[in-house]
């Protein structure tokens, strides 16, 4: 597959801080590619140089195999992104801002971008002839979002473009994400909204202190972990279970973790038990990402 | 009573350092007046002389006071009096709009109006905020004079006169920001109210009765309709006339009652003047980064344009008024002519004038460079740079509006001057064609300075705001009030604006032009250099 965007070995440095420190990244292209970590982790900046607003330290980043910095301007005719705090133009309108954005990519004139743009004013709900500075926080993320999705980009490059949405505008919004992957668009989309990454991301990397710490499909990622099984029983001692870990009993049903790969040799041992209402749930997203982070103060 | 307290506490602590500039600046200004004119007018005849030429020469009228007399205190008062006034007038509208449709538009106000300080409260404490802080500057500016000596009831009235038109224009400042919808128009109306009130009182004082001896003016009636002309016209130290600033007791009861009323009749956040809903499509000029720019910078130009056509017709307008007080008066007329070996009095009005317009112009151009950075903070500039606008095709979208701002200012000027002289007389054309030289110089010098700007811009974005207006402030007070300021020659021609080149008599007087053409061209390929290699700074 094509690598989209390929980072190796990363490197920012702002004075003595160190933003990015080794930083390995690769999308392909028709994926959508999660991008978590917590606030300072680097994500900003990382996407920030992908854009070629900001120089790398060290390292080397290419996007569509050319170099991000000296190439920036034809490569965003590629690209859209939509920035995670959108600020609009306070003397402009929601729609002129959007034809402002789609015209520097080269394209907002021609048939197919209108009929686009009409029906993703359609889809999102947005009245396009509100000034910048009167649109709500939700109501400026949907322009951003309009402006992103109205032009065929290649690449997009989304950083947290939800937060401000309301659900039903969230549903619209995975539908337009899957759409441009349909398309064979590569995304990368950076968020806190666990929910949405497990629901829409074909694959995910874990971002902490300026390198990614675990990269791969959610199963891949699940594999790694320990899987969450409960049931009732009819009360006693605690059972003894191959491979059971952390077994206890709260709100009057048991509670054990087992590795992934021992969930099969567990069920017979289960059915001997004459157990009821059993719940086997694989770690979720946000359980993988605590463990990530869990450790840190 | 809480809420209120804290509130105020809250506007000292947030202003204690920009109060603490502004009134430090009043200050200086007052006290470097003294200086002055002990130095370069130490004795009466000196001061006697000067008032002659400005009661003759109605330019100078238009920024400086009203003559009264050639005591050195009254000379001091009619010299840095408007200007004191000036600086607490701006201080106040900028307080007054910073604390009420500044923190609504930050989504400040909104915070504050749901807890239970009452709806009156934030209006209120900045009423007396702004109140303390003009108090507070006047009490110094008595002090100062007091201190170097000047008589106590003069230095009461001049303080109480700078104190007094401050508090009137944070009232017009308040009411500006209940009508207005957003901060910035809300200042703009701010300003233009203080610079129009400023330029009445200047055109009444020039358009006045002089006295005989030349050393005194009676104000026509278009001073009394601004609060600098009764300011002005308590004559410190000469007649003392308190009983001038009564006026100032109605404006302030009017205006504060005013915003009181407006800010009951509307929502928090909402405006009385209703904001409007754009285009659902953009116009096919909104295509690219200069039209972007221009979208956000069109009405201030037009406003410097227009600033530039009035500053223009005055030009010539009052080069006229001083012919024909010179015919009138022979005093005036003897004065006249042994100034008019450097070039005719009316050739130095226009490029009194000029300069002027250069500085508007230059203030037009620095705006619009500096909206760059204002941008890049605002979060406007990533979406643009990531729709593959280069770092140097960004940059010099700014800098291409902002000399079309400079030069519309200026040609507006020039316009202005040639239907100022056509109505007036027709026959001395010649004046036409040396403003229009005025103007093509001032457009190179206001040219270095907006590319100077755009320089810190993209070198030194955190420094470009203050660093910017700095340049214009300085480079303004030492071309256009050094030589009243005693400075040398030499210190006057390192402002642009003074040594922009200009017709002296029948010839072209390069003065410092070549320098100025080589000082923009390296500025571009500096420019061009830098810009390249310029990252985004979005960070405040």
């Amino acid at each position: 597959m094509d690598a989209v965007i390929r980072t190796v070995g990363l490197r920012k440095s702002y004075g003595r801080t160190n933003a990015l420190d080794g930083l390995d990244l690769e999308v392909t292209a028709g994926e959508i590619h999660g991008f978590l970590g917590p606030n300072g982790a680097g994500k900003s900046t990382t996407i920030r140089i992908l854009l070629g607003l900001a120089r790398a330290t060290g390292g080397t980043a290419t996007v569509f195999g050319d170099d991000p910095w000296r190439d920036a301007a034809r490569l965003h005719r590629r690209i859209a992104y939509v920035p995670g705090d959108v600020n609009l133009w306070p003397g402009l309108s929601g729609g002129e801002a959007i034809d402002l954005l789609a015209r520097l990519r080269g394209d907002g004139r021609s048939v197919a971008y209108r009929d686009e743009r009409a029906r993703l004013l359609e889809a999102f709900d947005l009245d396009p002839r509100k000034k910048g500075r009167s649109y709500s926080k939700g109501n400026r993320q949907k322009v951003a979002l309009v402006a992103a999705f109205s032009v065929p980009a290649d690449l997009l490059v989304l950083d947290e473009p939800t937060s401000g949405l309301d659900p039903l505008m969230e549903v619209v919004f995975q539908r337009e994400v899957r759409r441009a992957r349909e398309r064979g668009a590569a995304v990368l989309l950076s968020s806190h909204i666990l929910s949405e990454v497990e629901q829409v991301c074909d694959r995910v990397s874990i971002i902490r202190a300026g390198r990614i710490v675990d990269d791969g499909t959610l199963d891949d990622l699940r594999h790694l972990t320990r899987t969450q099984v409960s049931f009732a029983d009819a009360g006693g001692d605690l059972p003894t279970l191959p491979g059971a870990h952390e077994v206890q009993r709260r709100d009057g049903r048991v509670h054990l973790t087992v590795d992934t790969a021992e969930v099969a040799s567990l069920l017979p041992a289960l059915g001997a038990l004459g157990i009821q209402s059993l719940r086997v749930e694989p770690a979720s997203l946000e359980e993988l990402f605590l463990r990530h982070y869990g450790s840190q103060p | 009573m809480t809420g209120f307290r804290l509130l105020l506490r809250a506007r000292w602590r947030r202003d204690a350092v920009q109060l603490t500039i502004w009134i430090a600046g009043a200050l200086l200004l007052a006290a470097s007046a003294v200086v002055g004119v002990r130095g370069t007018f130490p004795d009466e005849a000196d001061r006697a002389t000067l008032l002659a030429t400005a009661v003759a020469n109605p330019v100078v009228l238009l920024f400086r006071g009203l003559p009264s007399g050639t005591d050195e205190a009254a000379f001091t008062a009619f010299l840095i009096l408007p200007f004191v006034a000036l600086l607490a007038a701006l201080m106040s509208t900028f307080l007054a709009v910073r604390h009420t449709r500044g923190d609504e538009d930050a989504g400040r106000a909104e915070l504050i109006a749901a807890t239970p300080a009452a709806r009156t409260v934030p209006l209120s404490a900045t009423v007396v905020h702004g109140i303390l802080a003009n108090i507070v500057l006047g009490a110094l500016v008595t002090t100062t004079y007091v201190a170097i000596g000047f008589a106590a009831s003069g230095s009461i009235l001049m303080g109480a006169a700078s104190a007094l038109t401050g508090i009137a224009f944070l009232g017009v400042g308040l009411v500006a920001a209940q009508l207005a919808a957003s901060a910035r128009t809300a200042n703009a109306i701010g300003v233009w109210a203080v610079l129009l009130s400023y330029l009445a009182c200047g055109l009444g004082n020039a358009l006045g009765t002089p006295s005989g001896d030349l050393q005194r003016m009676t104000s026509a009636p278009l001073a009394w309709v601004s609060p600098f002309g009764w300011a002005e016209n308590t004559r410190p130290y000469d007649s003392d006339a308190a009983g001038r600033l009564i006026p100032f007791a109605g404006l302030i009861v009017v205006a504060l009652a005013l915003a009181f009323v407006l800010s009951g009749a509307r929502d928090v956040g909402g405006a009385l003047l209703p904001a409007r809903r754009g285009r659902a499509v953009a116009s096919v000029a909104l295509s690219g980064p200069i039209g972007m720019v221009w979208r956000e910078a069109r009405s201030s130009l037009l406003g410097w344009a227009v600033g530039g056509a009035i500053v223009g017709v005055l030009s010539t307008r009052l080069a006229s008024a001083i012919s024909q007080i010179g015919d009138t008066i022979p005093s005036v007329q003897a004065l006249l002519q042994s100034l008019a070996s450097q070039g005719s009095l009316a050739q130095g009005a226009i490029e009194v004038f000029f300069t002027l317009a250069g500085v508007l112009a230059a203030c037009a151009g620095i705006q619009t460079v500096l909206r760059a950075r204002q941008d890049e903070a605002a979060g406007l500039a990533e979406p643009v740079r990531a729709a593959g606008v280069g770092p140097v095709r960004w940059a010099g979208a700014y800098l291409s509006v902002a000399i079309l701002a400079v030069v519309s200012c200026l040609a507006a000027a020039t316009a202005g001057a040639a239907v100022g002289q056509l109505t007036t007389d027709a026959s001395q054309t010649h004046l036409i064609r040396d403003a229009a030289v005025a103007a093509a110089g001032q457009a190179i010098a206001a040219l270095t300075l907006v590319i100077v700007a755009t320089l810190v811009v993209v070198i030194a974005p955190r420094l470009s705001l203050p660093v910017g207006w700095a340049l214009v402030g300085i480079a303004t007070v030492v071309g256009l009030f050094g030589p009243l300021l005693g400075l040398s020659d030499a210190a006057v021609h390192a402002s642009p604006f003074a040594a922009a080149p200009r017709i002296d008599g029948d010839s072209l007087d390069l003065r410092g032009g070549t320098w100025l053409a080589v000082a923009v061209v390296t500025g571009v390929a500096l420019l061009a250099a830098a810009a390249r290699r310029r990252e985004l700074a979005p960070e405040r």
